[in-house]
């Protein structure tokens, strides 16, 4: 759950294509990609990091998805029918899925041929993933929040086998094709929870068939056949034959329409014939591969980044002629200066304030992100419902002036009578540069910081064990929802929890609490924005940026964003050959 | 054992002192390196760096590091001597204020160090038996372990900062000092001037300090400039693995930027840092040889 990012993570996964040989341009589309690390396997239920969850999602699928050209993003249904029907408590959700969808053929089904998936797949896969005796990596996702999914799990861990066919009152096959929910507690955020790869559905037989080596034969409804799974440089995807008939979709924001991006509405999915993946740890041979047109899409290395983008932020023209194009996109993410609001001294908003007004951020987004990030004004970033688009927060610096009036109105009038206040921050060149500045920028107002740099783990144990007065940190969206971020600010989860700078409003505590089982209405926007407004006029924290992301692809590469949830992303990618062959020429 | 002592090269000396009016070990010393005119400019070098630092400590000049003086990156020019930093700052001031860090931990690491290895040394190599066999086991595990994990450890528990570089740099320096001392005691503790002195009822401490010590001492010299040179470029190492100094500007800190700038061009912090350090460690070594020349009798003639 805590997806806490260091200042200074770079762009840095990198996906990209690695082309193939001659013959096999010729035979059809090949998409190539490249990550960054080693995939740990294909099991949904083990897939906590980006690079596993990637692939998961290429041969699984869950019920629902994230609209590949809406934004912000808005879940859809995949192997559901519909959108859920919600009973009025909001406890009960009961999903009617789609029929004749296959899982791939495998030796494991009948004359090896796959059977139609029914609800029964669901309840199975999301029982696994609760199954005490695995260990499932997503179990906090529903810890506590189905109905006797818990007791089901208590009561297994000490019994030596787990018993799957034992009902569970909130997890049931009503019928063939219907599922339902029960819930312990509203908890909007569950639905986000049905677009992530844990609980995508799984097939009982091959799972029993496999045993441990399931983790290695991946056999699910998805677009895209992985026979096995060796640990590889080299993973390779052929097209489902049997994929159901799912089309690329004709509605799109207007950013996707105007960029071309509904050439192929319609089309049935997946749009290309293989998918080559190829782990390419080091960001050097990466780029390397990239510029000789074998890997179609990269984030740009930071070491290159000065290479690649002109100051302007366009691409430089040598790379614009063969091709490229630069995409920048907003990551869901911001980075703070958190206050240890256990300390009296920073219970005091004005002193807050004032040191959030003496802080440049526009500047030090040019020192320190290529002047590529968004100036933050409070805690959600652009993107998700609850961001306010146009506010400027009251105390967004810089202005000295007013720092120093706020500073002398809260009892420190030149900085006289405070203390020296530490900095923590990540060791590290960049995060020590960010330290710097921080001290750099308050010493104008009086205030004296020491930056203190720690390697990451130390920071985290210094954060939860309250040992910090400010720290310099980010955090990164586990699923698009305000809440994800507002969660920061909220005093129950105080640290250990995502809360690391102990912030305790009462009055943003009943918001939130509110606001957290409400179900996505204007009325919760209206919430969160009321709680985004008060975490940027309280100033809890010094805000950040939000960063973006730079991604070069190539022209023949189509329909390519990038976007914050990847998963499934590979069917709705297309590849111009005729292009290719001409654009590969010119590298 | 006393044989060849009586026929070692020290007792020649002694006779040839005698003949050319009784000059000292010292005053030859001091005649050799002022001969030596690469030995004299490096004492000179070493002179201005001390001077520098002084200045800069005291406040009197670089105080003002800190300040922007000008764009970010501007290239070193008639404006900006060596250029400015990320900051704005400029990059000649950082470095100066850079040679006040360097000059003071080689300075205190190595006073550090050559007091605790010629006090264990001698010691050792006194006394001998029992004292010897555990101090050269002490050493001998110490020195098992890697220096540079060793200087992780001790800034790990001693915080970060000046002082903890200065512990952490003396506590891991004295060994090889230490091991010379000891040989060169268990030399000279039976020499016919030390069981004079014992036959004058000299005790075990006059002995020690009074009579070995300085017939040792040009050692502990050559040791120092060595060991100054060292605790320079490991303060500089560390501050670049940001385990050295906070929150001041130090060489190693100023390569630590510059391995970012690099790429964008941006060579002056590098330059000027490495610039510095060059000068001050070639100079120390320079004249730790020119030390050694003059003050080991071995050497003499060659």
């Amino acid at each position: 759950m805590k997806k806490f990012t260091t200042l200074f993570t770079a762009l840095a996964i990198l996906v990209g294509f690695a082309s193939c040989t001659k013959k096999e341009e010729e035979t059809g589309k090949t998409l190539n990609i490249a990550v960054s690390a080693d995939i740990k396997g294909m099991d949904p239920i083990y897939a906590n990091d980006r690079y596993s969850s990637n692939e998961v999602g290429r041969v699984y699928e869950g019920l629902l998805e994230y609209h590949y050209l809406k934004r912000p993003y808005t879940l859809v249904p995949n192997l559901a029918e519909s959108m859920p029907t919600v009973s009025e408590d909001g406890l009960t959700y009961t999903f009617k899925i789609k029929e004749g969808v296959l899982f791939h053929d495998d030796a494991a089904f009948p004359n090896g041929k796959g059977r139609e998936l029914v609800a029964e797949d669901f309840v199975y896969s999301i029982k696994r993933l609760a199954d005490p005796k695995l260990q499932g990596l997503g179990w906090w996702l529903l810890d506590g929040k189905v109905k006797g999914l818990n007791e089901w799990r208590e009561k297994h861990s000490d019994l030596p086998k787990v018993d799957y066919d034992e009902v569970v009152e909130g997890l049931k096959a009503t019928g063939k094709y219907t599922l339902e929910f029960k819930l312990t507690k509203p908890f909007p955020q569950f639905l986000y929870s049905l677009a992530m790869p844990f609980t995508f559905a799984t097939a009982r037989e091959v799972v029993e068939k496999y045993g441990q080596e399931f983790l290695n034969h991946p056999v699910g409804t998805g677009p895209f056949i992985l026979p096995t799974f060796k640990q590889t440089k080299k993973v390779v995807y052929t097209k489902n034959p049997n994929f159901r008939k799912k089309l690329y979709p004709s509605e799109a924001s207007e950013e996707f329409k105007a960029a071309g991006f509904l050439a192929d509405a319609g089309k049935e999915l997946p749009l290309v014939d293989r998918v080559v993946v190829n782990v390419i740890i080091e960001s050097q041979p990466r780029w390397l591969n990239f510029l000789k047109g074998k890997v179609d899409f990269i984030s740009i290395p930071k070491d290159n980044f000065d290479s690649a983008v002109t100051p302007d932020r366009n691409l430089s023209p040598e790379y614009k002629e063969k091709g490229i194009s630069l995409l920048i996109n907003p990551s869901l993410d911001v980075t703070y200066t958190a206050f240890n609001h256990d300390l009296k001294l920073f219970q005091n908003a004005d002193l807050r304030r004032a040191m959030s007004l003496a802080y440049d951020v526009k500047k030090s987004n040019e020192l320190f992100y290529n002047n590529t990030s968004l100036p933050a004004q409070s805690v959600v970033p652009p993107g998700i419902a609850g961001n306010i688009p146009n506010y400027t927060s009251p105390y967004r610096g810089p202005n000295i002036e007013e720092a120093k009036k706020l500073l002398a109105k809260a009892g420190y009038p030149e900085g006289k009578g405070l203390p020296e206040i530490t900095y923590d921050c990540p060791s590290g060149t960049v995060s020590r540069q960010i330290g710097d500045y921080m001290k750099q920028q308050l010493a104008q107002i009086g205030v004296r910081i020491k930056v203190v740099t720690n390697p990451w783990p130390e920071l985290q144990k210094k954060i939860t064990k309250r040992q910090v007065m400010l720290y310099g940190i980010a955090w990164g969206a586990d699923y698009p929802d305000a809440e994800n971020f507002l969660q920061l600010l909220y005093g129950p989860n105080k640290a250990p929890g995502a809360n690391g700078s102990g912030y305790n409003n009462p009055e943003f505590n009943k918001l939130f609490k509110t606001a957290s089982i409400m179900q996505d209405s204007p009325e919760r926007t209206a919430l969160y924005e009321k709680m985004n407004r008060i975490a940027a006029e309280q100033a809890p924290w010094i805000y950040g940026v939000h960063r973006q992301n730079f991604t070069l692809r190539h022209s023949f590469l189509k329909n390519y964003m990038s976007t914050d949830f990847e998963t499934g992303q590979a069917q709705y990618l297309n590849i111009d050959t005729k292009m290719k062959a001409k654009a590969v020429e010119k590298l | 054992m006393s044989q060849s002592n009586i026929q070692s090269v020290e007792g020649v000396e002694i006779e040839e002192t005698k003949l050319k009016n009784s000059k000292s070990l010292w005053d030859h010393a001091l005649e050799n390196i002022f001969r030596d005119k690469m030995a004299v400019a490096s004492l000179f070098i070493v002179g201005f760096y001390a001077l520098i630092s002084v200045l800069s400590a005291t406040g009197v000049i670089a105080a003002d590091w800190a300040v922007e003086v000008g764009p970010s990156y501007s290239a070193p020019g008639a404006d900006y001597l060596f250029g400015t930093d990320i900051f704005g700052r400029s990059v000649f001031t950082k470095m100066i204020k850079g040679t006040e860090v360097a000059m003071s931990v080689g300075l205190v690491a190595a006073i550090i160090s050559v007091c605790i290895g010629v006090v264990l040394g001698s010691i050792a190599g006194y006394f001998g038996g029992k004292i010897d066999e555990l101090i050269v086991w002490f050493y001998t595990c110490f020195q098992s372990i890697p220096t540079i994990m060793l200087l992780v450890a001790l800034s790990f528990v001693l915080g970060r900062g000046l002082v903890s570089m200065y512990v952490a740099l003396g506590l891991t320096s004295w060994v090889n000092l230490c091991r010379l001392i000891r040989g060169e005691v268990m030399r000279h503790k039976n020499r016919d001037y030390v069981q004079a002195a014992s036959a004058l009822g000299g005790g075990h401490s006059r002995k020690l300090i009074k009579h070995i010590f300085p017939n040792v001492s040009h050692l502990v010299i050559i040791n120092f400039s060595l060991m100054f040179q060292t605790a320079i470029k490991t303060e500089v190492i560390l501050s670049y693995l940001g385990l050295g100094v906070q929150g001041r500007p130090s060489w190693g800190t100023m390569i630590d930027d510059a391995k970012l700038e690099l790429a964008r061009g941006v060579w002056w912090q590098l330059g000027a840092a490495t610039l510095a350090m060059m000068i001050v460690v070639l100079s120390l070594n320079i004249l730790g040889d020119a030390l050694r020349d003059a003050l080991d009798p071995k050497l003499k003639g060659k």
